[in-house]
């Protein structure tokens, strides 16, 4: 019995982190209907930034979020103006393919910037557990997963109390309606883009102490990312926290009682049962194909 | 906003096409003139265990300096090519498939791991070249009939419990472990070496209490550290690839577990990036198997790692010493021969012994060399060896291994 409460500890607090690294590229789909595939290599780029912070000025990484989530915004919002607007208004099928070579561009320069060694960011928390019985709570992935639910309660709160979010949502919805209001959809959208890798730049200081990274990271980020929004539904934020949650569960039981070494196949596993049997996913909402979106 | 004419667009394909031609033109030369030798090798430079390739490029790059300062090969300057894998299977058939039919090199040395050693030397087999690999000791690579293909360490992968068992053995019947867990990376270095252990455990009554694999993207190891610490073991014997090895550490440091014999493989021989991963006190009492010492009385083995720190400024690791023991074999072979004629290379390889850092080298007809591998400890910060008795750096033993340091 302790070992199972034990693996969902390690679930619970892994899936809190995991929400917070899918919720950006989720935020992203559901406003402007681009698959971000550069969201694996933003998270693993703000890692980066952590451990040069970290090693710069030796100030506690998880308070360096801080730092990289405005830091990202700024690179999400010019990364929408010089590729993603003009790729999305091109063709869709565009602007999935601008964000897979920015993906590959990012993923070079963090090879030529910091070498292909793995790095990890180590405070002196990093192996050190807390203790309730028989039970281990890891004190960096407590940590971490604290500010991750924080950090997505404030998201929440912007998209839902405030006019910048409203206005997201209303161009997330239709955009027509929105410009007819007076939103500015250009600007909006340009904001949940950077919004939606500022969460990224949040997650990658958080999951630079949890786990070692090196450029070819992305990959298995972007893997699982894609993973938690198809599984809590595309553009559903409390789908993406959802998901993330289930999915950190899964991988948990699975390394536990069936095989650690089929805990790496589970997010990819889900993908294809979710698409087989529920499409939209557990929060998501079913379109017609034929339906004819603003 | 900048829009091609229909003319343009003509002109731009025009353009792409001839550039596309050229650059393939240029790809499908004839590799090195005739004043050079082309060693051609691919390496995994990126991905998960960049950490343990970078050690080895840089054993290739010290003897392929080392061997153009004496004049080469052939009274030729040589030149080696190294293309980056990634640590991943398809890549590397496709590096050694281009090195061969497209850049057209004279030679081959091998690549790191056996995940990539077994299909690149399928490659160099069909392809009737020389492959002299420095690493890889899986028995399965060496059970199809290659006959090009050595192995440049003095022992294979099913030998790794071979002095650590030994020295089991040694003890008496109550200070034995008496259950022990293999907890392994999924590959087929490990998968060997982890079996061959659980073998001879067993048969000295060692009961196994946990034994799973788990997948190489794996990073996080609290779930696998749990399902291990709540079995007890006294002894874990870890099938570890590369940073693998630090990650089920640290797990055990926050489970605050801590088993009296901890054995990994492959990890703890990084000595430069292991003592920072763990904590350099933590790697107290940690045994692990290497092919190379840097104490070892090999002839030129004082030299090799002088040379390799003044010239990378670091001692060099288990990885650089057979990544450079690999290019000895290259190097005796075609100097003996006098050409690059792969079948005379081979016929000579299979017969004769190569005097190298690790040790005489000689091959079976599989390419299976008949050394041993040494049994190394991690004591007071330093990588000592502790077995076989003729090639020990201490007489110390750390058993138990002491508790985490905090």
């Amino acid at each position: 019995m302790t070992e199972l409460v034990q693996t969902l500890v390690f679930g619970v607090l892994v899936g809190g982190v995991y929400s917070l690294v899918a919720s950006g590229m989720n935020l992203v789909f559901g406003v402007m209907k681009v698959v971000n595939l550069a969201q694996g290599a933003m998270l693993i780029l703000s890692a980066y930034l952590t451990y040069s912070l970290w090693k710069a000025v030796d100030l506690d990484p998880l308070l360096l979020v801080l730092v990289t989530a405005p830091s990202m915004y700024v690179v999400g919002w010019a990364t929408y103006y010089l590729f993603i607007e003009r790729a999305r208004t091109t063709d869709p099928a565009m602007a999935l393919v601008t964000t897979f070579g920015l993906a590959l561009i990012t993923k070079g320069i963090m090879a030529l910037l910091w070498g292909n060694d793995q790095h990890a960011v180590t405070p002196a928390y990093a192996n050190r557990s807390f203790t309730l019985g028989s039970l281990h709570f890891p004190q960096a992935q407590l940590y971490a997963c604290l500010v991750a639910v924080a950090i997505l309660a404030g998201l929440y709160a912007l998209l839902r109390y405030t006019w910048l979010g409203q206005s997201v949502q209303a161009a997330a919805s239709s955009s027509d309606g929105a410009r007819l209001i007076g939103i500015e959809v250009r600007k909006v959208r340009a904001a949940a883009f950077a919004l939606g890798v500022a969460a990224a730049g949040a997650g990658g200081a958080l999951l630079s102490v949890l786990y070692p990274f090196t450029p070819s990271s992305t990959d298995h980020w972007i893997g699982l990312m894609l993973s938690i929004i198809v599984l809590g539904g595309m553009g559903s934020l409390p789908g993406s926290v959802l998901g993330a949650v289930l999915i950190a569960l899964a991988e948990s039981l699975t390394a536990a009682y069936i095989a650690p070494d089929w805990a790496t196949a589970v997010p990819y596993l889900v993908i294809i049962l979710v698409l087989l049997a529920r499409p939209q996913g557990l929060m998501g909402i079913r379109l017609r194909e034929d339906m004819s979106r603003a | 906003m900048l829009r091609y004419s229909r003319g343009g667009r003509r002109t731009a394909l025009f353009g792409a096409v001839a550039a596309l031609v050229a650059a393939s033109a240029c790809g499908t030369g004839t590799g090195a003139g005739n004043d050079t030798v082309l060693i051609g090798a691919s390496l995994p430079l990126s991905g998960p265990v960049a950490d343990s390739s970078k050690p080895a490029y840089q054993g290739y790059k010290l003897w392929l300096a080392q061997l153009n300062k004496k004049g080469g090969l052939l009274k030729r300057m040589v030149e080696l090519k190294v293309l980056d894998d990634g640590f991943d299977q398809n890549t590397v058939i496709t590096n050694y498939n281009r090195l061969i039919g497209q850049d057209r090199v004279d030679l081959l040395l091998g690549t790191f791991s056996s995940k990539l050693n077994l299909p690149a030397s399928a490659v160099a087999e069909r392809n009737k070249m020389l492959y002299v690999e420095p690493s890889g000791g899986a028995t399965e690579i060496f059970e199809r009939g290659f006959d090009y293909l050595f192995f440049a360490q003095p022992s294979t992968s099913v030998d790794m419990p071979e002095q650590f068992v030994s020295w089991i053995t040694s003890l008496p019947e109550k200070d034995r472990p008496k259950t022990a867990a293999y907890p392994t990376q999924d590959d087929p270095n490990t998968d060997v070496a982890i079996a061959a252990f659980r073998e001879q455990l067993s048969e000295l009554g060692v009961k196994t209490v946990y034994s799973e694999k788990y997948a190489p993207e794996t990073v996080n190891f609290d779930t696998i550290a749990n399902g291990i610490a709540s079995t007890k073991p006294d002894l874990v014997v870890h099938g570890a690839v590369g940073a693998d090895g630090a990650g089920l550490v640290k797990a055990f440091q926050k489970q605050q577990f801590s088993p009296s014999l901890l054995f990994q493989t492959n990890s703890p021989s990084l000595v430069e990036t292991y003592p920072k991963a763990v904590g350099a006190r933590n790697t107290e009492g940690i045994l692990t198997s290497v092919a190379w010492s840097p104490e070892a009385n090999h002839a030129g083995n004082a030299e090799f790692v002088r040379a390799y720190t003044n010239k990378f400024g670091t001692p060099p690791t288990e990885d650089s010493a057979n990544a450079y023991t690999a290019g000895q074999v290259l190097e005796a072979a075609v100097t003996a021969v006098g050409s690059l004629d792969q079948d005379k290379l081979a016929d000579w390889l299979h017969t004769h012994t190569v005097s190298t850092i690790v040790g005489p080298l000689r091959w079976d007809k599989r390419g299976v060399p008949d050394g041993d591998l040494l049994l190394a400890q991690w004591q007071n910060g330093a990588f000592e060896i502790v077995a076989p008795a003729e090639q020990k750096t201490t007489r110390q033993f750390v058993n138990p291994k002491p508790e985490w340091s905090s």
